[in-house]
Formats: C-alpha cells, sequence, structure tokens
C-alpha cells in the first residue's frame, strides 16, 4: 500500500532566478514518518508541493516506487496532502469533504457513506457529518482535513505544517495522534514543520534543509547528537559552538579557542586532517556545573572556568548562563535533581563535560 | 445611561450629507416625480385640472404591442449577460490567476481600454463591421463564401453584439475579484484528491465564484434592459425595446405620463432582479461566512 519516494538532483528556479530548492536528493522509504525541517524559505514546502505536483522540477526526478512521476499530473498521483490552512471546501458539509476523493474515484454511493462513517470515527468526528466547515474549530477542521486525506487511502500522505495553527496543548495531543494513525495505517508520510520539537518527536527520520539545499538527514537521535553542520546544531535545540584553531595538548589533539581556553577533541577526530579552523558543539546538558573549587589541573581540555550570569528554572531542569573567563557565553542545563539552592548569578562555577560529547561541525 | 437629551452624533457622520443630498436631489426626488407622473391623468405643469388615474398602466397590460417590446428588451438583456458572461468568465479567471504583473497590468489595460471611447463611437464602428457594406460582408463577398450580404445589423442579434462589447468589462472585472479571492489551495486541494482540472473548476472554482457570477449577471442586464443609443443605432429602430419606447412617448407624442408609467415598469424589472439577487445570495451564504 504504502510507497517508496526518491527524490533525485531535483532543483526549482523560480522565473526571477530564484533557485527554491536546489540539488535536492533523499530517499524516503515506504511506511515512513519522514520530516523536512528548516526555517521559513528554506525549500520544504517547494520540495513537498514538488511531490504531490502542484509545482515542476526545474531539473531532476522524482520517483514513485520506482515509476518516473516527475510529469505526472498531480490529480493522477494517488497521493493526499493536508494544508496548513486545511483548504476545507467551505461550500461544502463536513461529510462531502471527506467524501470528495472518493466520488472522484467513482466509488458508490453505499460504499463512500460507509468509508466517511468510518473515517470521521477515526478522528473523533461522528455527527458532525452536516456542519460546514466554518462551523468548526480550528481542531476540528484539522481533523476533518485528516479524514478527507486518509479516506481514500493514498499510497503517500503530504502534511505541510498541519498542525502550525493550532495552540500548544492540542498540538501535542494532535502529533501523538497523528503518528498513532501513520503507524496503523502503515502510509508513508512526509511532515514539512519549521518546528524543531515536532520533528524530532514525530519523525522516523528527518531532512534538516536550509537555503535549498539538505543539510542533513537522519534519525532524530542522529540529527540531535551528531550533527553535520554549524547549522543543524544551531536550528536544533540550543547548543553552545566553539570556534578555534587546532593545538596539540598533552592528551592528543585539541582545540584552542578564545584566550587561554583548550579543548581536548574527542579520539575519533583527533587523527583528522589539520584544518585552519574547526567549529564544535557542546549541548547545554552534556555539561556539568560545580561549584569552584579552585583546583581543576586535573580536567584540563575537558572544563573550563566561568560566572553565572542567570540562573532560569523550567520546571524540569534548570538552564544557567555562564560567562566563560575569555568572556564567551556558554549555556548549561542540569536536570532538576531536587538538590538546592541552585547556583545563583554571580556565583563562580566549572563547567565540566566528555571530550566524547563534543560534535565536530563542518561550516 | 446618559441623562442628556439629544443623541449624540459622530461628527464623521456628516461626511455623507453630501451624497446624501445628492441622492435625495438626483435619484429620489426624480423617481418620485416619475411614479407620480405616471398616475397623472395629465402633465400638471401645463394642465390645470389633473387627477389620478391608472390608464397608463392599463394601456401597457391591454395591448400586447407592448407586452412585446418589454419581452424584446428583457430577451435582448437575457442574451446579452449570457454572451457576456461566456466571453467574461474565461477571461476574468484568467486575470485573477496570471502571476505576471505586466500580464495583468496589460490584461486589464486591455479589458478597460474600450470604455475610454464614447458608447457612440463604439457603436458606430461596429456599425462599419456590421451593415450591408460593412467590412465582414465584404470580406465574405470577395472571399465568394456569400453572394447577397448577410444581415448582420438592424436586427436584435446586432444589438447584441454591440451591447456585449460595452458591457462585458463589467462583467469581467466584477468577475476578477471574486475570482481572486478563492483561495488556489481549495483547487490544489481538489487535484490532489484525484479531479482533473476541469472536475476542479466545475466542482470548486464554479459554485465559489457563484455570487460574482450573480453580481455581475444583475449588473450587465441592468444595464443592458436600460440601454439607448446601441439599440437604436444597430437596431435602426427596426427593433423597438423600452428605452426607445420611452423616448418616443416624450419626444415625438408628448405623453409624459404614459412615459413615466413605462419607466416604472423597467424599473419595477431592475428592483425584482436585485430582490431574486439577494435572495439567491442567501442560498448560497454557506460559503461567504468563511472566506
Amino acid at each position: 500500500m504504502s510507497a517508496a519516494i526518491e527524490i533525485a538532483g531535483v532543483s526549482k528556479v523560480y522565473d526571477g532566478g530564484v533557485r527554491a530548492v536546489d540539488a535536492v536528493a533523499m530517499d524516503i522509504r515506504p511506511g515512513e514518518f519522514f520530516s523536512l525541517l528548516g526555517p521559513s524559505g528554506c525549500g520544504k514546502t517547494t520540495t513537498l508541493r514538488m511531490i504531490a505536483g502542484f509545482d515542476s522540477p526545474s531539473t531532476g526526478k522524482i520517483c514513485l516506487d520506482g515509476a518516473d512521476i516527475t510529469h505526472v499530473p498531480a490529480h493522477k498521483r494517488d497521493m493526499a496532502m493536508v494544508f496548513q490552512n486545511y483548504a476545507l471546501f467551505p461550500h461544502r458539509t463536513v461529510a462531502e469533504n471527506v467524501a470528495f476523493g472518493l466520488r472522484m474515484r467513482k466509488v458508490d454511493k453505499a460504499t463512500i457513506a460507509a468509508k466517511v462513517k468510518a473515517a470521521l470515527a477515526m478522528v473523533e468526528l461522528s455527527g458532525m457529518e452536516d456542519r460546514r466547515p466554518a462551523q468548526l474549530s480550528g481542531g476540528q477542521q484539522q481533523r476533518v482535513a485528516l479524514a478527507r486525506a486518509i479516506v481514500i487511502s493514498p499510497r503517500v500522505l503530504l502534511c505541510d505544517e498541519p498542525l502550525g495553527a493550532l495552540d500548544k496543548k492540542l498540538r501535542q495531543q494532535m502529533q501523538f495522534e497523528l503518528k498513532q494513525l501513520q503507524k496503523n495505517l502503515g502510509v508513508t508520510l512526509v511532515f514539512v514543520t519549521h518546528d524543531q520539537e515536532e520533528a524530532l518527536a514525530m519523525s522516523d527520520r528527518i531532512a534538516v534543509m536550509n537555503a535549498g539545499r539538505v543539510e542533513q538527514i537522519g534519525t532524530p537521535t542522529e540529527i540531535y547528537d551528531q550533527p553535520r553542520t554549524r547549522f543543524v546544531a544551531d536550528f536544533i535545540g540550543d547548543t553552545n559552538i566553539f570556534r578555534g584553531q587546532r593545538a596539540i595538548m598533552d592528551q592528543g589533539a585539541g582545540l584552542a579557542v578564545g584566550s587561554g581556553l583548550v579543548l581536548t577533541l574527542p579520539k575519533a577526530v583527533a587523527t583528522a586532517g589539520n584544518e585552519a579552523g574547526l567549529s564544535v558543539a557542546l549541548r547545554p546538558e552534556k555539561i556539568v556545573v560545580s561549584p569552584s573549587s579552585g583546583a581543576d589541573g586535573g580536567s584540563a581540555g575537558r572544563s573550563a572556568r566561568g560566572t553565572v550570569e542567570s540562573t532560569n528554572f523550567l520546571g524540569g531542569a534548570v538552564l544557567y548562563r555562564i560567562v566563560l573567563e575569555d568572556g564567551q557565553r556558554v549555556l548549561a542545563q542540569q536536570p532538576n535533581s531536587g538538590a538546592r539552592p541552585f547556583h545563583a548569578p554571580g556565583q563562580a562555577v566549572t563547567l565540566s563535560w566528555q571530550p566524547g560529547d563534543l560534535v565536530i561541525l563542518e561550516d | 445611561m446618559p441623562a442628556t437629551g439629544a443623541p449624540r452624533v459622530n461628527s464623521l457622520a456628516l461626511l455623507i450629507l453630501p451624497s446624501a443630498l445628492l441622492f435625495a436631489l438626483f435619484f429620489f426626488l426624480p423617481i418620485g416625480l416619475m411614479a407620480v407622473m405616471s398616475v397623472l391623468t395629465g402633465n400638471p405643469v401645463v394642465m390645470p385640472h389633473v387627477g389620478f388615474t391608472a390608464k397608463h398602466y392599463a394601456r401597457i397590460g391591454n395591448d400586447s404591442y407592448y407586452l412585446e417590446v418589454i419581452w424584446t428588451t428583457l430577451r435582448i438583456g437575457l442574451w446579452t449577460t449570457i454572451v457576456a458572461l461566456v466571453i467574461g468568465y474565461p477571461l476574468a479567471h484568467w486575470m485573477a490567476r496570471i502571476r505576471s504583473r505586466s500580464g495583468h497590468a496589460l490584461l486589464l489595460m486591455a479589458v478597460l481600454a474600450p470604455m475610454l471611447t464614447g458608447i457612440v463611437v463604439r457603436t458606430f464602428a461596429w456599425m462599419t463591421l456590421l451593415s450591408d457594406k460593412g467590412v465582414i460582408n465584404q470580406v465574405l463577398a470577395a472571399l465568394g463564401l456569400i453572394s447577397t450580404p448577410l444581415q448582420l445589423m438592424y436586427n436584435e442579434s446586432g444589438i447584441i453584439i454591440g451591447l456585449v462589447h460595452i458591457y462585458v468589462p463589467f462583467m469581467v472585472l466584477t468577475l476578477t475579484g471574486v475570482i481572486g479571492r478563492i483561495d488556489e489551495r481549495l483547487e490544489q486541494a481538489a487535484e490532489n484528491l484525484g479531479a482533473s482540472p476541469w472536475r476542479t473548476f466545475l466542482e470548486v472554482t464554479l459554485p465559489l465564484s457563484l455570487p460574482g457570477i450573480l453580481a455581475g449577471s444583475l449588473l450587465v442586464f441592468a444595464l443592458a434592459i436600460s440601454a439607448y443609443v446601441t439599440p437604436i443605432l444597430l437596431g435602426g429602430f427596426q427593433i423597438m425595446t423600452l428605452p426607445i419606447l420611452i423616448y418616443q412617448q416624450i419626444s415625438a407624442n408628448f405623453n409624459v405620463g404614459f412615459a413615466a408609467a413605462l419607466g416604472m415598469v423597467l424599473l419595477a424589472i431592475s428592483l425584482m432582479l436585485v430582490i431574486a439577487y439577494n435572495h439567491v445570495l442567501g442560498l448560497v451564504s454557506g460559503q461567504r461566512e468563511l472566506q
């Protein structure tokens, strides 16, 4: 039922010469929850529109289960899309909206009625059949859009920021439900979002896009733990990025950042060729904050000293903003272990981490 | 509750005073006078003793000639509206959806340019095309396709051709506004669900542009049934319509009362159409709320 999508070297250049999508390649596996993640204007929606057939690539090709569909018109692609604004037909009732795709497929009336009923039950909208879209709340409209898409059992489900207009609570609930639904149906789902938390929570794999290009494709944990580029590290979650020069240390290769601070690089990278400059990322939650004891000689390269600038209690964690001795600001997040008091602003602290937690970034 | 007397009037409301005066003086007053004249036995300005009468209306109702004139007027209006809609809709759709700014400007120019020329001039231009010795007949004769000239004017179809040319811009501009407001994603959603472009048009675009079709048709119909110059020139007095008849009653027969009664009939037809329009719009208003 579900299909694989292969996007090979696809570019989209608009009339004005704007390169919205630039040599994008990705293989989306059957039954996969695949997210296109990036800031607005990164080309994710254009990519989705090309998969749907609303835009045609300037170069490259798109295949569905091996068959080239680059020039197949949208209405023959057997995909279903959930639009950002839902795009429900305002002049038709909820039931008519959901039945639309089945009618176009010339399904007989009795089957349509049964399938519409089942689809509306699946999204918990039974009894709303005769309402008009304008009479529904945003969350209900969203569900109608979803029912209208899944009722035709599409080979691929496309979602363009479908949860963007919902408030946070409803959004989280719908994230969960959409994920469940996708797993139960086993349908291939391509999901466009600019919300990195949403992408991490729902996806099997994520393609992070920036300025029309794919920066990295990987599972949520790969994307978060091993960001390949500076953009990915910066875009996904909070991160500290250090930039510096290679340096030789007692324990192996190091990175001299700013004045005086030298970071020990992980073993795997220590042998890599000598570059002029290098960026490394360190996640705030990988840093341990402890009161400054004065003698930290044993942990040179894996620790730094600084002063707490601000302390933000987040509930489940505490977020410290710390100024290092060379003036660089670092975020450090500690789980709320119950220990009190927190480090107060102005307090001298020592930050420490494992060299293996440093991730070397491409610029 | 404020205890002080007179209701407070927003001083900005005074701004509508000029237009209200204009309306009262040049719209309601003349129509009121026309209504009064239509039930008087004579012209009170020149006759000392006049009374009330329904004879003008009775004359319209009892003489099949006048009913025939009314029917001809409506028929011309109806055909003009239908042809203007068929020509105007694709053009309006194109204008509403064209991406290039210069393309849109060019189309708008093409639609508006004829309106810069007077109706009389445009009608004469049609006469040079449609007459027995006109361009079309000459060309067809030169090609050997016809031996006797085709009767292209001094009949209803000639009038309709002229009226369509004059009123298509009104249809296009009304429709463009409404079609332009239809969210293109609705059409994409339909195609995405398996509707061919033609089916998408029938299922989504057309029903959602119904308010524009109604408004444009109403406008063109009302203008067409009250047109005077074009039916006279292209009809050559062979075709009698209500406006021509009214003019004749005033200028040739000096029968102002009867002319007023005919004018009231024309007004009543237009009013009935507006009421019907509002009613139909109310029926399809389910889609209006969401726009």
